[in-house]
């Protein structure tokens, strides 16, 4: 465990992204403290620009806070990243590894599987999904992750088509290793660090995703998101810039750090690579 | 009675030429020939035949290639179209119309009176709902000669002549239709009308464009070459496209409210809201009356006196459109001021949810009801929000659902909602665009029906009687005794006398000139 | 590969992906109808007036009073001999609305993929040679930022700077309309209109490719068979080219594929906000109308589109990493 903190804290970036999603989920976790009350509330003029009235991200066409729609948002798309993203890992990583582990009719089934879901436009497939469950969080995260998966499992089976027959891997089947026992404890942890670099974008994009549905009017109606945010804002662009920008620039902040972490994480389970950069640098 | 009417309605004839000559002098500009007219359509219609497709994109397209007999001024008065004059027999009966002569149809064949009867009688009574509610009352529809109609109806009916609108009943050749299928006829692709523009090209998604018609009936008219629509979805988009003069007018929904105010600010556009008189869109909030407690009429009113309607006017719409009275639109004939729905006070709307037993619980909540969003844009969204804040001030907790044009329409049809929003046109008269949404023989499955399942046989009775009447008069009594009954039963939240703005280049002139506004034939528009 | 066995191998895939199609389409079919309601009753909606026959009316016209199997089975059958069906509401035939669009959206998707490839490669390549130092960092965070940033923010603040502030280039559409241009003159008029929704399809998965090309060169260079290389003293550039850049396109590759369905999708959000007359808003209007003959038709126009696309992925994976059997 040591090791990997060292490894991790080597990588400088990794570890402002660590404490800017910390910052971020603090916020998310203190928003009803900071902020009481609804971020629905009508709390000043309309359009009041950063800075007027207290309000220091300035109001949006209703008269609402900004500065508190981001605090609570923060709850809802962490939220709506992290699950949908965890849902899409299970499905991706399952599929991904039998496919890529037993290969012959199980890969074909599962490729099928896999292109089935990835010929259909996925975005358009989260709208009908949406659509048809009507908006709602729980929608939302469901279509996010049904066309989150298949690029989860075609690189996990791309990595285990090329790792199973490396040496190491023969080696374990040679020693009479369970099937079980090399998936996980030979080739998953060797296929991780792509599986981890792109579950951090997947976060990330899930809440981009997000902020997509809702800006073709699609988020649920009840809860305040980013998505929500920049979705309700960019109309109004050009009459308040600040109610796009301060939610672009919160999940900006959120996907960077995310990132960030990522590849500290990355580094930290791979110190090899992480070693030989060093060496390099 | 009958007499003066005429004289009345001769008189109004007479008048818009004046008019629209005098406009035009008093602005020190001579009509001009020559110039495209580049504007926006949106959505993009699915149709451009009108008839087989009636929603209000492809009516404004259209509108330029059809027209009607008549046309409306603001005040609803009729204005001759391709009819040059019309008389009403004494017992309200009989209605004539003598038609323009020398009007060519775009495929050059004389419109005559063959055509005027099959439009009305066979081919928007087989498409129209709207037309079919109406002309089903004509008993006999007859060429007299080439150039004059006569309609006979089986009983008076005072409201006929606001149905001849290019928006309702558009004149269309026979000869490319009778005998077919109306929708799947080769017509439908290509319109021939007897417009002032005739269709030239539709790049769908991209562009429809029209072009003058030569042989126009009005000699030297139109005075533009020809007119695009460009299709362009996003609002904001629009927006640039105006301002950066891509396009020199927008109209109906193009521009979000909020753009409005700084558009008006630029010197070089001018902004009308006129222009939707014809149509008379009222707004209101749709309550279902089989859901408790929105049945009992404490709480109705509960909820209406919890909004602020002025709010809503101003700061969503901007000052587009004016809070609501009642259940009709101001430029609604027969509407009746001194009929107010109460204003907002939420101390009163307090006091009312506690005298109908809904006392708040441990957070303040009295009931919870679901709320569907209309899906027609961003402000409706808002409007939503809005309204779920304003209920929360009087303990009453809104739960927003947002659904897509086909799961709103199928669910307000079918009742499956708490409270939605909702808004019809009333074309001009309570006959034809008021009475479908309080009647309870109008109780149905389908939109703009009485969704709400409202029903008071008094409301009803009160209803046909002036709807059969032929004197106005009696007419004017009826109803407002209807508005004093329905506002005091509150089955709608009634909200907002809708208006559309028409932006335009200060170029172009005559945009706006009758109660149907851009959907006018433009045969009298002109750059200069 | 031996080229003996590739004919019944290709044939043995055009089998499987006409299947994955059929099963689609199928599938398509379902979930469309599953949605609440139908283009009659949105038609009669935004008519603004409506009664039962009206409705019957549409419904008998559109073939929506058929049992739903009854409506599969045509469309299937239809679909087997290369019909795509007829918009009721459009007037129009499927495939003739298909064509319309398709040549927008390819325009459209395949100039922001070649963007996004040759900018977002080259990036990360760079990145990966030069690791750890000034330059891979700011690769890396402008990479970030084309991530991080909403697709439609981006095209809003493209169309703001060089539209409204400069302009420089047009705001929205795919020509100028109402003007006589020269075929050059033409050209160049959809070029300018093609720049802004480019980039900002394009910016999106500059930054994908980057990251991706970045993360599997450095795995890759870490490798024995390029320690090896390396160690026989091969020079470094060549070792990149060779060695690294070839097996770290492996994963590019997928992604490549992938992408062939994302972008249509991703072009939704840009076809809405540039008015760029693709398929991708003709979809999102169609399901907005519940117009299902076009929905259908799309899907299975891109359908046909990603797996001939994964098909030539695959093949490209043997020819790269020589480690995969075609089997």
């Amino acid at each position: 465990m040591g090791g990997f903190w060292r490894n991790f804290c080597r990588n400088r970036g990794a570890v402002v992204g660590l404490v800017i999603l910390l910052l971020v989920i603090a916020t998310a976790v203190a928003a009803p403290w900071l902020f009481p009350g609804s971020p629905w509330d009508m709390a000043g003029m309309p359009f009041a620009p950063p800075g007027e009235m207290g309000m220091w991200l300035g109001t949006d066409s209703l008269g609402r806070d900004v500065a508190a729609g981001i605090a609570h948002g923060a709850r809802v798309s962490l939220l709506v990243g992290a699950v949908s993203t965890v849902v899409a890992l299970v499905i991706g990583i399952g599929l991904g590894a039998t496919a890529g582990y037993l290969g012959g009719v199980a890969d074909d089934i599962v490729m099928r599987f896999t292109e089935f879901f990835q010929t259909i436009p996925s975005f358009v497939l989260a709208i009908l999904l949406v659509a048809i469950f009507t908006p709602t969080i729980g929608s939302i995260v469901f279509a996010i992750a049904v066309v989150s998966w298949p690029p989860v499992a075609r690189v996990v089976r791309a990595e285990f088509l090329s790792l199973r027959s490396r040496e190491f891997v023969q080696a374990s089947e040679v020693l009479g290793k369970s099937r079980l026992a090399i998936v996980f404890g030979d080739i998953l942890p060797n296929a991780l660090s792509p599986i981890v670099v792109l579950s951090s974008l997947m976060v990330a994009s899930a809440i981009l995703l997000e902020s997509a549905l809702s800006f073709l009017g699609l988020g649920d109606p009840n809860l305040m998101s980013w998505g929500f945010l920049i979705g309700s804002g960019r109309s109004v662009i050009r009459i308040a810039w600040w109610m796009s920008v301060f939610p672009g620039i919160a999940i900006f902040l959120t996907v960077l750090s995310l990132n960030l972490v990522g590849e500290g994480l990355s580094d930290a389970l791979n110190p090899r690579l992480a070693r030989n950069r060093e060496g390099k640098a | 009675m009958a007499v003066s009417r005429r004289g009345l309605m001769a008189t109004a004839a007479a008048l818009p030429f004046l008019m629209r000559a005098e406009e035009a002098l008093a602005q020190g500009v001579q009509p001009k020939r020559g110039g495209t007219l580049t504007t926006i359509v949106n959505p993009e219609p699915p149709v451009l035949h009108i008839g087989i497709n009636n929603q209000g994109p492809t009516l404004i397209v259209a509108g330029k290639m059809f027209q009607g007999l008549l046309r409306y001024d603001a005040k609803l008065q009729p204005m001759p179209e391709l009819a040059k004059s019309w008389e009403i027999s004494p017992d309200g009966l009989e209605y004539t119309f003598r038609l323009q002569e020398n009007v060519k149809f775009h495929d050059g064949q004389p419109m005559t009176a063959e055509d005027v009867v099959f439009s009305i009688m066979k081919f928007h009574m087989e498409l129209s709902p709207r037309a079919r509610g109406v002309f089903g009352r004509i008993k006999e529809g007859i060429a007299v000669d080439a150039n004059t109609v006569k309609f006979v109806l089986s009983a008076p009916f005072e409201p006929f002549l606001l149905m001849f609108d290019v928006t309702v009943s558009a004149i269309v050749p026979k000869h490319l239709f009778d005998g077919q299928d109306y929708r799947q006829a080769p017509a439908v692709a290509k319109p021939v009308g007897t417009g002032p523009f005739r269709f030239a090209e539709w790049q769908r998604g991209n562009f429809i464009r029209l072009e003058r018609f030569d042989d126009y009936w009005k000699p030297n008219q139109p005075y533009l070459d020809a007119i695009i629509y460009r299709v362009v979805p996003d609002s904001q988009s629009r927006r640039l496209a105006l301002e950066s003069g891509q396009v020199m007018m927008t109209q109906s929904n193009d521009i979000e409210p909020f753009d409005v105010p700084q558009l008006r600010a630029r010197p070089n556009f001018e902004v009308k809201t006129e222009g939707w008189e014809y149509f008379g869109p009222l707004m209101w909030v749709e309550f279902n009356h089989r859901v408790k407690p929105l049945d009992d009429v404490r709480v109705r009113r509960a909820l209406t006196m919890a909004v602020n309607r002025d709010f809503i006017a101003q700061r969503l719409w901007f000052g587009i459109g004016k809070p609501a009275t009642g259940p009709f639109h101001s430029a609604t004939r027969f509407y009746d001021g001194s009929a107010k729905t109460p204003g907002y006070d939420l101390n009163a709307a307090k006091a009312l949810l506690d005298e109908a037993g809904l006392k708040p619980n441990g957070q303040g909540v009295r009931f919870t009801i679901r709320h569907m969003s209309l899906p027609y844009g961003e402000v409706f969204t808002r409007l939503a929000e809005f309204l779920r804040q304003s209920f929360r001030q009087v303990g009453v907790d809104l739960q927003l659902e947002s659904v897509d044009v086909g799961t709103w329409s199928q669910r307000t049809a079918n009742w499956d909602f708490d409270t939605t929003i909702n808004y019809l046109y009333q074309y001009g008269d309570p006959t034809l665009g008021v009475e479908r949404s309080y009647v309870s023989t109008n109780i149905k499955k389908i939109l703009f029906s009485n969704v709400s399942g409202y029903a008071n046989p008094k409301v009803d009775e009160l209803f046909t009687k002036g709807r059969d009447a032929a004197d106005p008069a009696v007419r004017q009594e009826a109803f407002s005794e209807v508005q004093k009954l329905l506002v005091s039963d509150v089955p709608l939240l009634w909200l907002m006398e809708m208006a559309f703005p028409t932006i335009y280049d200060k170029k172009l002139h005559n945009v706006i000139t009758s109660g149907a506004g851009v959907h006018a034939s433009f045969d009298d528009v002109f750059l200069a | 590969m031996e080229l003996s066995r590739f004919p019944a191998y290709l044939a043995g895939r055009l089998v499987k992906a006409a299947v994955v199609v059929l099963a689609i389409v199928v599938c398509n079919f379902f979930l469309i109808h599953a949605a609440p309601g139908d283009p009659a009753s949105i038609i009669a909606g935004q008519s603004g007036s409506a009664d039962a026959r009206f409705l019957e009316q549409l419904r008998a016209q559109f073939g929506l009073d058929q049992p739903l199997y009854m409506q599969l089975w045509l469309y299937l059958k239809g679909v087997l001999t290369l019909d795509l069906g007829f918009s009721h509401r459009q007037q129009a035939s499927v495939a003739a609305l298909l064509w319309d669009r398709l040549p927008a959206t390819l325009l459209l998707t395949g100039a922001a993929f070649l963007f996004a490839i040759a900018i977002g490669v080259t990036m990360g390549a760079l990145a990966a040679r030069r690791v750890g130092t000034w330059s891979d960092s700011v690769i890396t965070v402008l990479a970030l930022t084309f991530y991080a940033t909403p697709l439609f923010w981006v095209g809003l603040m493209l169309v703001l700077l060089f539209s409204v502030t400069l302009e420089w280039l047009p705001s929205f559409g795919m020509m100028s309309v109402g003007v006589e241009l020269s075929r050059i003159g033409r050209v160049l008029d959809i070029g300018k209109h093609l720049l802004l929704p480019a980039l900002t399809l394009g910016l999106f998965y500059v930054a994908v490719y980057a990251r991706l090309t970045r993360a599997t060169m450095l795995e890759v260079a870490d490798q024995d068979f390029v320690k090896t290389a390396r160690a026989k003293g091969v020079p470094e550039g060549r070792i990149l080219r060779r060695h690294v850049l070839r097996n770290a396109m492996l994963p590019v590759i997928t992604f490549a594929g992938i992408q062939a369905g994302q972008l249509i999708g991703g072009s939704i959000l840009v076809e809405t906000v540039f008015a760029w007359p693709g398929i991708g808003r003709l979809a999102f209007e169609a399901l907005l109308a519940r117009d299902y003959q076009v929905l259908m038709g799309v899907f299975f126009c891109t359908s046909v589109m990603v797996v001939l696309f994964n098909l030539i992925t695959d093949l490209l994976y043997a020819v790269v990493d020589p480690r995969v059997e075609v089997s």
